[in-house]
């Protein structure tokens, strides 16, 4: 996979984070996925189809889930209910509607598929025919991974 | 109750929510993401806008629509959405009543959408994520206009 591929996903996730949670986010080390892994217990799947398919995937615990959306709705959620779901939905069209429009503007066209939310305890992801790239971004609110998966049709 | 004239008005701003004969703008909220729906409820409710009722998708739009019309100031307009998208209830609204004041909520990479629905007769159109200020300016700049 091309690495300029992944930058868009997370330059729009560092600017969107910023706006809607807390201007404190830092970007951590790059690092290749492996074939078969674990995720961190919520995790909202975009996929990208066109000129590239591939995978968007937002990872974080259910704590920082639960602060994120605390947070994007200024009162304080402490379950999973319809709300804090459709926040994070929401999270995840933001960040993935901001890279497309980078990224078309660098030629690359595709569209989305709406964002799928799933959460689970031990959940593990195996995608071994797209190679994936992950980036973490620490907040106050916690750790979010950003996995990206694209591959040239 | 205290009338209007018990207040002080030295300075006092007129809620944006508000028409110039002191009744509130009436409107309906399209969104199939309880996250918006009550993002955008609490924005215009601070300025003392009616919400007078919100829509999941786009066939319930064009059915509250109708029924509450002609007390209906402006239409807040999702583009993705099951059963129906807002381009299409957006076509609905405006073949029912030509005057229809329709804004555009979209996500960013949804440009495309954005200006068909322009050109379809939606008056204008925010780009998430909503920044109260924003939003506020373009609903009162397309009801200000006649």
């Amino acid at each position: 996979m091309r690495v300029e591929y992944i930058n868009p996903f997370v330059e729009s996730a560092v600017q969107i984070l910023k706006e809607t949670v807390s201007e404190d986010v830092k970007r951590g080390q790059l690092s290749l996925r492996s074939s078969i892994a674990s995720m961190l217990g919520v995790v909202v799947i975009v996929g990208l189809a066109g000129q590239v398919s591939g995978r968007v995937i937002i990872d974080m615990d259910r704590q920082t889930a639960l602060n994120i959306a605390s947070r994007m709705n200024n009162e304080k959620l402490t379950e999973f209910d319809e709300l804090t779901c459709a926040t994070l939905t929401e999270l995840a069209n933001m960040i993935t509607g901001k890279s497309v429009t980078k990224l078309h503007e660098l030629g690359f066209q595709f569209d989305l598929t709406p964002p799928a939310l799933l959460t689970g305890e031990k959940l593990q992801i195996s995608d071994s025919k797209v190679e994936t790239l992950v980036v973490p971004l620490e907040l106050p609110e916690g750790k979010i991974e950003i996995n990206v998966g694209i591959k040239e049709n | 109750m205290k009338a209007s004239s018990d207040f002080p008005s030295i300075n006092a701003k007129e809620a944006d929510g508000l028409k110039p004969e002191g009744t509130p703008y009436k409107i309906l909220i399209v969104d199939d993401s309880i996250f918006v729906k009550k993002q955008l409820s609490q924005i215009l409710q601070s300025e003392q806008f009616d919400i007078i009722e919100t829509a999941g998708d786009g066939e319930e739009a064009v059915e509250k629509y109708k029924e509450f019309y002609p007390n209906v100031d402006l239409v807040t307009m999702d583009i993705t959405m099951p059963k129906m998208d807002g381009i299409t209830a957006l076509e609905k609204i405006m073949e029912f009543d030509k005057n229809a004041k329709v804004i555009m909520i979209s996500a960013l990479g949804k440009q495309e959408l954005v200006k068909k629905s322009l050109l379809l007769g939606a008056k204008n159109y925010i780009v998430k994520p909503l920044d109260r200020k924003k939003v506020l300016e373009r609903i009162v700049m397309v009801l200000k206009r006649t």
